[in-house]
């Protein structure tokens, strides 16, 4: 029995792995874990992968005699198959979501010049209302690195959408409207976001609502807060989270 | 009858799934996120890893026998300095190098020789060498620094590794079990051997791959980045944080270029030069793995090796640049 469950567990794991990301790319949420660019390899290499698993159970092979480990090796080895078979039965049952606040926080928002070169102060200040709109959390928040001149942002509406984090210095009236840049996997996601002022928001929406916001850039009225310059929201309204919620 | 198992087993979790979609059920947050890193580590390593695989079987059943062997040069040096630019041709990230340096060992390279191979490959491989030099060019001498070091220290440890008196020992004892069986004589067709290295290979990489993918995925939620930034302009210190960083995020050699971008202004050269080194050798997700083949006593030493050899070359980085 032992040695059947050692032979076997490899190919049994893939084939979760496997069916699980295939199911995943028919929802379009493989997008979650990894960057679009890697779905076609992923998909290949699974579609490969499970011609093998099926070739493993068609094509009869001959096994050598293995020995069986000790029963302390028995021991940490069934461990380690308990633990990676939790994760591959999460990977089928537990919905799949989106990275929440709490990654955000704990990677620290704008912690990193990512994005920084999304958009250029002066292509921007030539640039149309109609391209404002269109705007990104990501090209504003690289906008509000390179300069803190308030005359810059007259005139210029703000309309993004993403989730709510808490600023830690003022979490009672600010907030970040924050996405995450993925360059290859949710594992290097970065938070990104543009501070918000709205007083006693948490009346009204919680950490890690989607909202989309409108508003314009302003002084910001938050002494407790580190930040300058902060939106002026007129309008901040829930709505539902995007197909793809991380940023490239 | 193991197939309708298996299928009537994946149709249940999925319509379990299907009711907890339906019935809107969520995870504490940091569970949540925790799930979602392990997930996605599995995700974007698991094509590589049966790259691997497929590439080790090659090596192993379908390559003529000898045929690496026979143009390699016969000095030790030289041909370990040949070996660690296998890499070049081989565009698989670390996980997926694994197997295949197992199967190198299996198909009679020596440990010193599939462990410059190991070390190096993932490196010298063309994706990563494309995408570092997307994101760096040359600047600051980041690429040629990386290039270079990860050439260097896959040759020194190939050297020192090759001073160990035993080889056997270097290995877990299942693994030099399978090495020392003699080579399948009885006539089993290409493909039957090919399906065995495939279930075996899975068997020994896949639960280490889930292990790594929770214990890297755990960490990351239980440790603040800004600990870790807060340390990047001291020229020391830089290094050792990147080195931590490397360990702690497990990100693939092919794309850790574009996640190490964004430290660029916050950090200095050298120590992105160590992070680029250091990350596609060691990290919690690498020694998992690795740990299949090699003993807990070679990894502790390959790790301290590797960890002085890749800050020697953020530091030189760092007083060239």
């Amino acid at each position: 029995m032992w040695l059947r469950v050692q032979r076997w567990r490899g190919v049994v794991l893939i084939a979760i792995a496997v069916v699980a990301t295939i199911w995943l790319s028919f929802g379009n949420q493989l997008v979650l874990y990894i960057h679009p660019r890697y779905i076609v390899f992923t998909l290949i290499m699974g579609v490969l992968a499970l011609g093998l698993v099926i070739a493993s159970l068609v094509v009869r092979t001959h096994p050598e005699d293995e020995e069986e480990p000790s029963p302390r090796g028995k021991v940490l080895s069934g461990i380690g198959l308990g633990v990676a078979a939790l994760i591959a039965v999460a990977m089928v049952i537990v919905p799949p979501a989106t990275l929440t606040s709490a990654t955000a926080s704990q990677r620290d928002i704008n912690s990193t010049t990512l994005g920084a070169e999304t958009q250029s102060v002066t292509a921007a200040d030539a640039a149309s209302v109609a391209t404002f709109t269109t705007f990104t959390v990501v090209d504003w928040a690289s906008l509000l690195r390179q300069t803190s001149d308030l005359t810059f942002y007259e005139g210029k509406p703000v309309d993004v959408v993403g989730f709510i984090t808490a600023d830690p210095d003022d979490p009672a009236n600010m907030f970040y409207v924050s996405r995450f840049v993925v360059t290859c996997c949710a594992v290097d996601a970065q938070p990104t976001g543009i501070p918000v002022f709205l007083a006693n928001w948490q009346d009204t929406y919680a950490v890690d609502d989607w909202i989309e916001a409108t508003g314009q850039f302003g002084t910001n009225p938050s002494t407790a807060s580190k930040q300058s310059i902060a939106l002026h929201p007129d309008a901040v309204t829930k709505v539902d989270q995007p197909s793809e919620p991380y940023l490239y | 009858m193991w197939l309708g198992f298996g299928v009537v087993g994946i149709a249940a979790l999925l319509g379990i799934r299907a009711f907890l979609e339906g019935s809107g059920f969520s995870l504490p947050n940091e569970l949540q996120d925790l799930l979602t890193l392990s997930i996605s580590v599995v995700i974007e390593s698991l094509p590589f890893v049966i790259l691997g695989i497929l590439l080790s079987i090659v090596v192993q059943v379908w390559l003529p026998d000898g045929i690496l062997m026979k143009y390699l040069p016969r000095n030790p040096v030289l041909r370990r300095l040949c070996i660690s630019m296998f890499g070049i041709f081989l565009p698989v990230c670390e996980c997926g190098n694994v197997p295949l340096a197992r199967g190198l060992i299996v198909g009679g390279f020596t440990v010193p020789e599939s462990m410059t191979f190991l070390l190096a490959a993932p490196i010298v491989n063309p994706i990563t060498i494309i995408t570092t030099h997307q994101a760096f060019g040359f600047d600051d001498g980041i690429l040629v620094a990386r290039l270079l070091g990860g050439l260097a220290i896959a040759n020194i440890i190939g050297w020192l590794f090759s001073l160990h008196p035993r080889q056997d020992a270097l290995l877990t004892s299942s693994f030099a079990a399978e090495c020392r069986r003699p080579a399948d004589e009885h006539g089993h067709s290409r493909t039957s051997k090919s399906v065995d290295i495939f279930i075996r290979e899975a068997s020994v990489i896949m639960p280490a791959l889930f292990i790594g993918a929770l214990v890297a995925g755990a960490i990351q939620v239980a440790v603040p980045r800004d600990v870790l930034v807060a340390l990047g302009s001291n020229p020391l210190w830089s290094i050792l944080a990147m080195m931590v960083l490397a360990f702690v995020i497990a990100v693939c050699s092919n794309v850790d270029a574009f996640f190490i971008l964004p430290f660029a202004n916050t950090f200095m050269p050298g120590s992105i030069a160590t992070f680029l080194v250091f990350g596609p050798i060691i990290d919690i997700k690498m020694l998992a793995i690795l740990r299949t083949t090699f003993t807990t006593r070679v990894l502790v030493q390959l790790t301290v090796v590797v960890g002085l050899l890749s800050a020697l070359v953020g530091l030189v980085v760092n007083y060239v640049a």
